[in-house]
């Protein structure tokens, strides 16, 4: 089990992808200045990569266990409702 | 100069707040509380999900009240740490989303930087030794060359964790706090239960305390020894003794005349009481703010992050990140000569 567990951990095998339409492109970015800068734990054997192409946040998970995946995707979910809400409340965003 | 207001953002323990300040002034500054059960503490997983669920209408009460808009606010500030990581996360991602919207400046604050310049704001205080004690932090602080420099400090657990699980031993109520409770009943305690007295040089321990205490309690509850309200007296008078001694030490070798006493613990007036006995036999000055400025609030991340903004500071959203860890002497007072 130990050594199974090793080499599934080596591999990452567990992946997840999110992709969250905003009303505009800046909308979108915003969503991501607010969501990435927080780092995942160094040893969480877990990776988070947010990019965005046109008015879509893209999120990419790679996990070596299950629990640590739903743990970051449920807290992500959290904040990423919590922006949604703040832009609903205080938006739109100022033109630049 | 024209008026330069900030929005504060706060939220690093069971506290979270919104305040205003506009050049030394403080326009609002709302806050709530999650109370946990009596006999239990808050957890980083619950405390967040509490400040998701009121920091949106915060923001807007704080606003109202201030008599403000979104376009009035010039810097948003937010506490960058230390503090729990789930609730510093919280705040912080609604600061980083407004600073966006109305694409205005970010800054990241050090809470225990909030404290000390909330309290210079508060008193008028010059150049104060500093008592900070809370929940999460105890030390004595003293300014030079830019920087806030860590003159002593708790070597384990802080004053207020002390008096939180303490409170959690005898049940006692959460609501409005842990510490006020016990302060109301430490006023009926008769007798003064003998505990361990451990100051360290500087430091000061608390843990030995409590386990001391933790096991102890009951079995004298229970043979009629010494009463609840003894328990809480004795606890208080011998770790706020402790602190004093501490401060004292520190004042004297700075030939400091000022005491500044911040954080959540210092609104206990017992504490204050005791600390005011030493400063007037040294012929030194007291200071110190009631619950709205001492314990955690919006407003002492504004008005920090006003001191920052005004010379210069801005934090990036790259650079944006809390950290639980963040010592009161990592940051450069830019602000102070």
């Amino acid at each position: 089990m130990e050594e199974a567990g090793a080499d599934r951990a080596r591999l990452g095998c567990l992946g997840f992808t999110l992709s969250v339409p905003f009303p505009s492109p800046l909308e979108a970015q915003i969503a991501h200045g607010s969501l990435a800068p927080d780092p995942e734990p160094r040893k969480g054997g877990i990776s988070k990569e947010l990019t965005v192409t046109e008015n879509f946040l893209h999120v990419c998970w790679k996990a070596d266990e299950a629990r640590v995946l739903r743990v970051s995707i449920s807290s992500f979910l959290d904040h990423l409702s919590l922006v949604i809400q703040t832009m609903e409340m205080f938006g739109p965003p100022v033109p630049r | 100069m024209p008026a330069v207001t900030v929005l504060g953002l706060e939220g690093s323990a069971n506290k979270v707040g919104t305040g205003l300040v506009r050049d030394g002034q403080v326009l609002s500054n709302p806050r709530r509380t999650f109370v946990p059960a009596p006999g239990q503490g808050f957890l980083p997983g619950q405390t967040a999900r509490h400040h998701q669920g009121c920091v949106l209408a915060l923001l807007q009460e704080a606003l109202q009240e201030a008599g403000l808009e979104s376009a009035d606010v010039d810097c948003v500030a937010y506490t960058k740490g230390p503090g729990m990581g789930a609730p510093l996360v919280t705040v912080a991602v609604v600061a980083r989303t407004l600073a966006q919207l109305w694409n205005k400046p970010l800054l990241g604050v050090n809470h225990c930087v909030g404290h000390i310049e909330m309290g210079r704001l508060i008193t008028g205080a010059q150049n104060p030794t500093v008592l900070y004690v809370s929940g999460g932090n105890t030390q004595v602080i003293a300014y030079s060359e830019r920087r806030y420099r860590i003159f002593g400090e708790t070597i384990d657990i802080a004053v207020g964790n002390c008096l939180d699980r303490f409170a959690r031993v005898l049940k006692i109520s959460n609501d409005p706090s842990p510490g006020y409770n016990i302060e109301q009943m430490a006023k009926k305690g008769q007798k003064l239960v003998e505990l361990p007295y451990t100051v360290k040089g500087m430091d000061v321990s608390f843990s030995g305390i409590l386990s001391h205490i933790e096991e102890v309690a009951h079995k004298m509850l229970a043979s009629g020894e010494c009463t609840p309200e003894d328990l809480c007296f004795s606890l208080q008078e011998t770790l706020f003794a402790m602190l004093v001694e501490i401060t004292e030490r520190a004042m004297a070798h700075c030939g400091s005349q000022e005491a500044l006493i911040v954080g959540g613990v210092g609104c206990n007036m017992r504490l204050q009481e005791m600390m005011q006995i030493m400063c007037a036999e040294r012929g030194a000055k007291l200071f110190a703010t009631d619950e709205r400025f001492c314990i955690d609030n919006g407003a002492m991340i504004a008005q920090a992050g006003w001191e920052m903004f005004r010379t210069g500071q801005v934090t990036q959203l790259e650079d944006s990140w809390i950290t639980q860890r963040y010592r009161t002497d990592e940051v450069e007072v830019t602000w102070r000569d």
